[in-house]
């Protein structure tokens, strides 16, 4: 053991030596070499022979001095480290001769890399990865449908009977995001979300609480269901995840709630409602007795075995047995949506979309680096000839060229990654606020591993391609003086295939994105019927505690209007319990205008309602067509009903050249909820002009309804959460702080929820379009950026092959101009297939593209055209220089170079 | 074999042992020197040869010796197994 000890200690003291000492190590070596060549050639001198001929068979016999000294070199204890060091330096010498090419390399891979990690870090976070709950497959989001096929809740008789009805289910559970409310505890008071759930919320989720328990069966019952359940968010951030909170006891909206569990971490649902606390049902007498009254939403847990079609079908049976006795139900529909599906909604789409992008930067990254490598490879096929020839082994090359190929991966990679994490910084600010799982948005180790794992393969491999095509050719082939390197067929055809798949998928990207542009702007310009600009909004929640069976319109909504109206700045001040372009979907079904003709179809499209003042209509600017507004003085909770309709509406239910005001309205779903009235007739009162519901839709028809003709008894009900409007005379964010005081004189309890301008609430509305927009934008500028470095690459790289051959064409009489010519066909030719391609492409991919903006031959025809010109336009500019360079050539220079 | 040589002295003394049989090149002496040198085997120093020309010697060093020992009770072990195998498939 010793002894092996010895030799390691030797071999050690040779490493130091070999390392530190390395010129006098080499030096030592040369004389010994030389010694031995002369000492040789003296042996045979001796023997007779003739000094110079002595010289020549010692030389010979040591084989050539050079190559002995190398291959004791090599044997050397640190030879392995030594060479591998050698060739570090000999890549970082390339790269700084040639920066340009390095960095462009550099660049691609990181762009390349960054990009698509972060955007495949979104997909994931939002689309891809499971739901926190246990078995989501089971789990079915229940989308009710009313008659006409529109999305409608339940109420919460309706939910009984099913509930009592269903056979598919483990659990079908109801459940009511409240919005904001305010909870006061010993830890302090704070304001969190609040979701109502049936008993059996928890069920269908099977996710256990990590302390205390969930909702008991019966819990939602008055009485008991005053408990409450913490997300794990809540408990650590507001209670400071003591585990002493079971039990506590807090205020919430003015009564007393215990705290019986709380939720393990990541457990969420709905899944976009952050800070959430959830708490059993707790029913107003209209919601509890109402089937009219659509509010509750409905998940649950299918039963083993059960398939969603399975249980779609039973539940049709129960809306056809439940729409004999009832009116109500009948026709109704259910769409059993898988879960994930429900969550990630209509942004699948884009997503999708957004992915084919991403993997199209990808290749377009890939497809340059490895066109740019691959061209200086071919620059160094007689390097690599010329090495050869002296000694070195093939594998001696191809690991330094595989060094060289790591530097330049490496350090794009480490580009790449830095990159990407920057990127999902700045992504997560802008998706938080608008889509549901933006806050868990990380960068995504495997795809991040995967996109280096590809552009890292890629980038090694055409480096290596040299090397590696080396051994097919012998090295005097290669070294032959006017050797044509590169100019093979196949390297020819190799060099256009990249070009056309950079342009194609180049023109792809840019047509997707011009078009969600043009998508984009004229949304923004949409006529909305309505000025957004200078105009305030903002939420009022009235707490259910303090207000529930109290006049809420003369003890806080009437006192707030007119101390807002008297505020300085303000112009006009209003209600309206829906939002224009913010909301829609509030609406009655079954209309019917009496003494028209009765329509064939009884389940009619629906018309949107609205609860309003009358100052909503100042603040809209909206325009009196005809008749008259509500007005308090006339309309009373005991007179008849009146309402205001909007143009749609006259267009859409009130025969043409009949006077709509004046008619009168059968509207069942209403006269529920305001019960109180004798004559079920609602009168219409007035016409105005259409205002938009949905940004992306034409204007609905509307019903207006004045407040003040609810009655008290279910005024909170129907009226508890306004937006209220203001149009001010001056910038509107500088009122906020004068509004926020005027509530609170009125009620210090209430606190004004997001207040926003308007503009600022269209552009929420857009901002899913926006980022989108954004992120195509970015992908098409990087894609075309890629192309045109690719192609002055490639050009430059084909020009400088053909230099001889050019130099010759000039000898020989072609003209400048003729040399021209002929480059800029054959680049011309390349991007016109590339950019047919492109079209192909666009064409074939229009599905995906279809379902974020459509495409239409027609009216995008023009715009596809100019996208197309334009980067051929690009291409041909990216082509000049290397174009103008190769016509320069002096022709005797040019046949000299070889 | 004590005593030091150089690197030309060694490969015409091998040859001179055996015979003829094996002539070591140049391209397989030096790089096998160092080797030997690096795992201490051998120590080298320059000195002078028989024609008062400047060369490198190498002697063995204790732990050559031990080596070269226990490689040749390693050959000689493999060389008897070598006889009997071919022994006694003659006789077979």
């Amino acid at each position: 053991m010793l002894r092996g000890c010895g030799m390691v200690w030797s071999r050690v003291r040779s490493l130091w030596r070999n390392w530190f000492r390395r010129g006098g190590v080499d030096a030592d070596l040369d004389a010994e070499v030389l010694a031995f060549v002369e000492m040789s050639a003296e042996e045979d001198a001796a023997r007779g022979v003739t000094p110079e001929e002595a010289r020549r068979r010692a030389l010979a016999e040591v084989g050539g001095a050079e190559r002995l000294k190398q291959q004791v070199r090599e044997g050397r204890a640190g030879a392995g480290i030594e060479s591998v060091m050698q060739d570090l330096r000999f890549g970082g010498r390339q790269v700084v001769k040639s920066p340009g090419f390095g960095l462009t390399v550099m660049a691609t891979l990181a762009l390349s890399i960054g990009i698509t990690t972060a955007v495949f870090s979104v997909l994931y976070a939002m689309v891809i990865r499971p739901l926190p709950y246990q078995d989501v497959s089971r789990i079915a989001a229940m989308d009710t449908r009313s008659a006409s096929g529109g999305p409608q809740a339940a109420s919460y008789p309706e939910y009984v009977d099913w509930r009592k009805m269903q056979h598919s289910f483990t659990a079908l559970a109801g459940y009511s995001p409240q919005g904001a409310v305010g909870m006061k505890s010993d830890a302090g008071a704070v304001v969190l979300n609040e979701v109502e759930g049936t008993d059996n919320f928890f069920t269908v989720f099977e996710v256990n609480p990590v302390l205390g328990r969930t909702f008991a069966a019966g819990e939602d019952e008055d009485g008991r269901n005053n408990v409450v359940v913490l997300s794990y968010e809540v408990w650590q951030q507001d209670f400071g995840g003591k585990a002493d909170v079971v039990g506590r006891r807090v205020q919430m909206d003015g009564s007393a709630y215990t705290v019986i569990g709380v939720m393990r971490a990541g457990f969420r649902f709905p899944i976009n409602v952050m800070n959430s606390i959830y708490v059993p049902l707790h029913l107003t007498p209209t919601q509890r007795d109402n089937r009219g009254n659509h509010w509750l939403q409905t998940v649950a847990r299918l039963k083993p075995g059960m398939t969603a079609r399975q249980a779609e079908a039973d539940m049709d049976t129960i809306f056809a047995a439940l729409g004999k006795t009832d009116m109500f139900d009948a026709g109704r529909t259910v769409h059993a949506v898988d879960l994930t599906m429900y969550v990630v909604g209509d942004t699948a789409g884009s997503l999708r979309l957004l992915l084919y992008a991403v993997l199209a930067v990808l290749v377009i990254g890939c497809v340059n680096v490895a066109g740019l490598l691959l061209a200086r490879g071919v620059k160094r096929e007689r390097e690599m000839a010329l090495r050869s020839a002296i000694g070195a082994r093939r594998g001696r090359i191809v690991r330094q060229l595989l060094t060289e190929a790591l530097l330049f991966a490496v350090c794009g990679a480490g580009a790449g990654v830095v990159l990407a994490y920057g990127l999902l910084r700045l992504i997560r600010m802008l998706l938080i606020a608008s889509l549901s799982r933006g806050a868990e948005v990380q960068v995504n180790l495997p795809v991040l591993a995967a996109a280096l794992g590809i552009s890292v393969g890629v980038t090694v491999l055409a480096a290596m391609m040299p090397a590696l095509r080396l051994s097919g050719t012998s090295p005097t082939m290669a070294l032959k003086a006017g050797g044509s390197a590169g100019t093979t067929r196949g390297q020819h055809r190799l060099r256009t295939g990249f070009v056309v798949t950079q342009v194609a998928l180049a023109l792809a990207l840019l047509v997707v994105s011009g078009l969600l542009l043009h998508m984009l702007e004229k949304l923004r310009t949409t006529e909305l019927g309505f000025n957004p600009g200078q105009m305030l909004t903002a939420e009022i929640n009235l707490p259910r505690g303090r207000y529930a069976g109290r006049d809420v319109l003369a003890d806080f909504y009437t006192p707030l209007v007119e101390k807002v109206q008297a505020m300085p700045g303000v112009r006009a001040a209003g209600l309206i319990q829906m939002l224009p372009v913010q909301g829609w979907g509030w609406n009655s079904e079954h209309i019917h205008i009496y003494g028209t003709a009765p329509l064939k179809n009884p389940r009619t499209d629906p018309a949107e309602v609205r609860f309003v003042t009358p100052g909503y209509y100042k603040v809209f600017q909206n325009a009196l067509v005809e008749g008259r507004l509500g007005d308090a003085a006339i309309d009373r909770p005991t007179t008849r009903l009146a309402a205001v309709v909007n143009e749609a509406f006259v267009k859409k239910f009130i025969p043409a050249g009949r006077d709509p005001v004046g008619m009168e309205i059968g509207d069942n779903d209403q006269m529920e909820t305001l019960a109180s009235q004798d004559n079920p007739r609602v009168l219409i009162v007035g016409v105005v002009k259409n205002i938009r519901q949905s940004i992306y839709q034409p204007p609905f028809p509307e019903m207006d309804y004045n407040i003040a003709q609810i009655p008290p008894a279910v005024s909170l009900n129907a009226i508890g959460s306004m937006h209220l409007v203001v149009r001010t005379s001056v910038a509107p964010e500088s009122l906020v702080p004068q509004l926020q005081k005027v509530l609170h004189d009125v009620d210090a309890t209430v606190p004004l929820r997001e207040p926003e301008t308007m503009m600022q609430v269209v552009a929420d509305v857009l901002t899913f379009q926006r980022l989108e927009n954004w992120l195509f934008g970015a992908f098409a500028g990087l894609a075309v950026l890629l192309a045109v470095v690719g192609l002055y690459g490639l050009i430059s790289h084909e020009v400088e092959l053909s230099t001889r051959d050019i130099g010759i064409k000039l000898a020989l009489g072609a003209s400048r101009g003729r040399i021209l010519e002929g480059i800029y066909r054959r680049v011309g030719w390349m991007l016109g297939v590339g950019v047919v391609l492109g079209l192909l492409v666009t064409v074939a991919a229009e599905k995906f593209i279809g379902a974020v903006v459509a495409v239409g031959l027609a009216k995008d025809g023009l715009l596809i055209v100019a996208l197309a010109v334009g980067l051929m336009g690009v291409g041909l500019l990216a082509a000049a220089v290397p174009a103008r360079r190769a016509s320069g050539v002096e022709p005797m220079e040019a046949l000299r170079e070889e | 074999m004590t005593g030091e040589l150089h690197g030309l002295g060694v490969s015409r003394r091998v040859e001179q042992m055996t015979r003829g049989t094996f002539q070591v090149k140049p391209g397989s002496l030096f790089p096998a020197l160092h080797r030997m040198e690096e795992n201490g085997w051998l120590t080298s120093f320059w000195g002078e040869s028989e024609n008062h020309r400047k060369a490198k010697f190498y002697r063995l060093t204790k732990a050559g010796e031990r080596q070269l020992g226990k490689e040749t009770a390693e050959w000689q072990k493999i060389a008897l197994a070598m006889g009997h195998a071919l022994k006694t498939a003659k006789g077979v």
